[in-house]
């Protein structure tokens, strides 16, 4: 029978099952809640946001998480993506494959245009990655920092990107299936790395990074690889979100959303998928939670403003006391099906 | 009293592990000088010396850990100056530490399963460019299989499951195979390195310190414990030890250091009664004081 | 040639002002091995406590010389006990802690302050930028050819106080029984409190004398400016943390010397390629030190003990 493990144990479930039970869980939530509001554009709009934040706080959460490295530029990499795979989305807006109906054209130019972006994304995550993760944890948090202004820069300055005016045109073909289906694919991807040999070296790492090396792990290709990937997710992310707002601008991708991804991942716990997946969904409602809840109590207008300004300062102490409280975040490392347990009737684990 | 300290297999072939007139230089302060060393198969050395002589130093140049100013390592046969230690551990070299650095948060199986390798896994041919590349594309390959669960993949990690095991089973851990590595007692701490470091099947093992903080009954299981390692596994072992009863009762020859000097190496009683030795341990005036060599 | 020696000026001058915020960053990298994401944005709090105190004296008090230095005092005073309250109840307890948390704590702490004094609510500020009260009177002080140099009497002065600053700072490290216990922490804070220097004390007393430099640094600054705004803080402590990573981070001479270096560098992009790419010098250089010496200049990368 396969061994526990304690980051990703899960006694009586069949492997295969593993990396599906999140997501199962997830998507008939999100399934109910699309229903639930009678497809308003809203609610869609709502849902596609918090489906964007969760592929963002899960990839993230591999590099932060799982390989306890300190990436702060996260946004950077959805930019790239967002960008990337936008520009083709405008190329190719008027084309459309023969023989077949419109709209299923429309969702494989929008595949193809999310690969494209993704790919060009990890290709980034690759050039970052291979030099600096060489260096010492607070070095790293600046060298991504500084990818993730420099690309903002580079996009300020280039035409065809728009400059700081922004890109707009992209057909809207991004909806809430083929969102869902990145949010199933890249839980499905961090659960099966958590699970695997792969996984147990990215904790390794985590975990002492000396003795990892010491034991044949290939620490630096280890962290370049768990950073490839998170890049290619968060680019995927960035061109979902590119075909489902009007504009993309470089006030989109700065350092803020960096941090708010980062705030999601701490909060859920670092290491914990579940984690981050509650985290980004709580913290994509909550404001607008409070949004909608101001406004109905009939506050001036600009108490329901003053939600998104609020939000940063109270992120960033948010953050403060979540380290001085409750580092581990909500879930600390391990999964829902971990915690559950302690108030199911528990299947005794026989003696060895 | 040396009878006991005869190998029980005589050793055999080429070296396994070599240094060859090490140095290693950090600033002005130099701390390893014209450091030889020769390890083969069924060996079980000691190296010892006061603390800040460069028994650990040592311990990180051979590993890869540090790259030697000067003088050549040898990993079975090859010469692996500058070579990362995870390259180093792949050819065969495999350690424990000072100071226990296990994975923590990970259970006692995982710490082990994270060393051991499946079958199939690429040895390192050397570090040029092309075998850089072809590593990380069998790697890439790899992760592919995770993502989706072939059957290999699966069965690899039944036998890695099953590797680790064993190792557990061999240093009396196997009850404590899903228990956290923090959780557990100082001693088992101990043993679990060991099996950890068993795990990347290794042909040389280093120890640094095994006995530390253990009460003499555990030195005395350890004693027995590292010999029956050299022999089930084949292994050439290198100690590193303060405890000198350890030392001497196991290894069949000792290299002591001091000041990152080589002042003594030989069979036990040779080095126990030798003069520099003593006034290193004990200082200069030791002999004289307490009147000549014992 | 005169263009060449206005750059020369200019970005010796704000080089300096980098200079004193970086010598915060060092200071307490060298003593907590943390990098104090936070530092700017007390600046950022320093300089609109001198901007209320310019308000309180009015008009004529602050254009005074006595008025100057009031302001001056009351930011850095105010500004080191900012400091300390932030070591004292964020920092402190993290202390044993790996240096991921006090890292995201800092990060934690420079989002509230920055953001925070974005807010328009009761005595925060709001996000426009205002407009930093004329406390010195421009006027130039040397004019070489027809306007081809000119030197600025608020430049003369920025440079005096940082140099008088920074030699103040160096006497204390080096010559005084305090600077020897800051150098003793830093080398190793636990051997330290072993000797019996008292580790806290010394580390709270550096935060508050890097605050108060970076208060009057940024003082300087928004006096340069003219204005001042919640962001500024981001800005000018980016700039110069990455003048102390060039200069080596916890090397207070590499950290002058990076500052320097910086202004340098940014001047002559903006005076000779274009002004939108300023932002981009600091991180574009960053990358390229963290890549090819991460250690800075001066510094060394401190080998872990295995």
């Amino acid at each position: 029978m396969e061994s526990s493990s304690a980051p990703s144990a899960m006694p009586g479930v069949p492997p295969v099952l593993r990396g599906i039970l999140p997501v199962l869980l997830v998507l008939p939530v999100l399934a109910l809640f699309a229903w639930s509001m009678e497809q308003s554009p809203f609610a869609t709009y709502l849902l596609s946001i918090m489906g964007v934040n969760v592929i963002l706080a899960v990839s993230l959460n591999i590099v932060n998480g799982m390989t306890g490295q300190f990436s702060i530029g996260h946004a950077g990499f959805m930019a790239v993506g967002a960008y990337v795979a936008g520009v083709l989305g405008l190329a190719l807006k008027e084309i459309a494959i023969s023989g077949l109906p419109v709209a299923m054209s429309d969702q494989i130019f929008l595949f193809v245009a999310l690969l494209a972006g993704g790919v060009v994304a990890a290709a980034c995550g690759f050039l970052v990655g291979l030099p600096s993760l060489r260096l010492r944890g607070d070095y790293l948090a600046i060298v991504t920092l500084g990818f993730g202004e420099i690309i903002r820069v580079v996009v300020q300055n280039t035409e065809a990107f728009g400059r700081s005016l922004g890109l707009s045109g992209i057909p809207q073909t991004a909806g809430l299936g083929m969102v869902g289906f990145w949010v199933f694919l890249v839980v499905l991807v961090a659960r099966r790395i958590a699970g695997s040999s792969h996984g147990r070296s990215l904790w390794a790492i985590r975990e002492d990074e000396v003795a990892a090396e010491a034991m044949g792990v290939d620490t630096t290709g280890y962290k370049v690889r768990s950073f490839v990937i998170s890049a290619f997710f968060a680019g995927v992310a960035g061109g979902l979100f590119a075909h489902f707002v009007p504009i993309i601008n470089p006030g989109s991708f700065t350092f803020v959303k960096s941090m708010e991804i980062v705030v999601m991942v701490v909060l859920g716990g670092l290491g914990s998928t579940t984690g981050a997946i509650v985290a980004a969904v709580f913290l994509t409602l909550l404001p607008e939670m409070l949004r909608s809840a101001f406004t109905s109590m009939g506050a001036e207008g600009s108490l329901a403003q003053k939600v998104d300004q609020i939000r940063m300062p109270v992120y960033g102490l948010l953050l403060v006391a979540l380290m001085l409280l409750r580092p581990q975040g909500l879930f600390g490392m391990r999964e829902i099906w971990e915690v559950l347990p302690r108030w199911l009737p528990r299947r005794r684990k026989g003696i060895q | 009293m040396s009878s006991v300290n005869q190998p029980r297999t005589e050793p055999t072939g080429t070296p396994l592990l070599e240094a060859d007139g090490v140095s290693i230089q950090f600033g002005g302060l130099r701390a390893l000088t014209d450091f030889h060393l020769s390890i083969r198969k069924g060996d079980l050395q000691g190296l010892i010396g006061p603390n800040g002589a460069g028994k650990t130093t040592a311990f990180n140049v051979l590993t890869g850990v540090y790259k030697p100013s000067s003088g050549e390592v040898r990993v079975a046969g090859k010469r692996v100056n500058g070579w990362l230690p995870h390259q180093i551990n792949r050819l065969g070299l495999a350690r424990t530490f000072q100071n226990i650095r296990l994975f923590r948060a990970l259970t006692a199986l995982d710490n082990v399963k994270v060393a051991c390798r499946a079958q199939a896994a690429l040895q390192v041919e050397g570090v040029h460019l092309g075998a850089k590349v072809r590593g990380a594309m069998h790697n890439y390959r790899d992760w592919w299989r995770a993502f989706l669960l072939t059957p290999g993949f699966m069965a690899e990690e039944r036998e890695l499951t099953q590797q680790a095991e064993r190792l557990l089973e061999v240093m009396g851990l196997l009850h404590r195979r899903d228990e956290e590595a923090r959780n557990l007692p100082y001693g088992e701490q101990r043993r679990l390195e060991i099996a950890r470091a068993l795990g990347t099947r290794p042909k040389v093992l280093l120890l640094d310190e095994p006995a530390a903080g253990m009460n003499t009954r555990e030195k005395a299981d350890l004693m027995v414990l590292i010999r029956k390692l050299r022999d089930d596994f084949s292994l050439g072992i290198l100690v590193i030890e303060h405890d000198m009863k350890l030392v001497m009762g196991i290894c069949e020859q000792i290299t002591v250091l001091d000041h990152g000097e080589t002042i003594a190496r030989g069979a036990p009683e040779q080095v126990r009664s030798d003069r520099k030795v003593i006034e290193a341990y004990l200082g200069d005036n030791y002999l004289e004081t307490h009147g000549g060599a014992a | 040639m005169a263009q060449l020696l206005q750059h020369l000026i200019n970005g010796l001058a704000s080089g300096t002002i980098y200079a004193l915020v970086a010598l915060g960053y060092t200071m307490v990298y060298g003593v907590l091995k943390l990098i104090n994401f936070a530092h700017g944005d007390v600046m950022m709090v320093g300089v609109y406590m001198g901007y209320a105190t310019a308000f309180a004296l009015g008009r004529q008090a602050q254009k005074s010389f006595l008025g100057v230095v009031v302001i001056f005092l009351v930011a850095m005073a105010g500004c080191a006990l900012l400091g300390f309250l932030i070591e004292r109840f964020a920092y402190r307890p993290l202390r044993e802690k790996p240096r991921l948390t006090a890292l995201i704590t800092a990060i934690g702490i420079s989002f509230a302050l920055s953001y925070g004094f974005q807010l328009d609510i009761g005595f925060l500020p709001g996000a426009a930028p205002r407009a930093f009260p004329e406390v010195i009177t421009p006027r130039e002080w040397l004019v070489i050819g027809d306007r081809d140099v000119v030197v600025w009497n608020w430049q003369v002065m920025s440079l005096l106080i940082a140099v008088g600053l920074m030699v103040g700072l160096q006497w204390l490290v080096f010559k005084t029984r305090f600077g020897r216990a800051m150098r003793a922490v830093s080398y190793d804070h636990r051997v330290a409190a072993l000797m019996g220097i008292p580790t806290d004390r010394v580390i709270a007393v550096t935060f508050m004398i890097g605050s108060a430099l970076a208060a009057g640094a940024g003082l300087l600054y928004a006096i340069k400016d003219t204005s001042v705004s919640p962001l500024m803080g981001l800005y000018v402590g980016l700039k110069a943390f990455v003048a102390a990573v060039i200069g080596g981070i916890g090397h207070v001479p590499g950290a002058v010397v990076g500052a320097l270096l910086l202004g340098l560098v940014e001047e002559f992009v903006v005076g000779y390629a274009a002004s939108t790419w300023r932002d981009a010098v600091a991180f574009g250089i960053l990358i390229v030190v963290l890549l090819v010496k991460p250690g800075g200049l001066f510094g060394r990368v401190a080998a872990e003990k295995v």
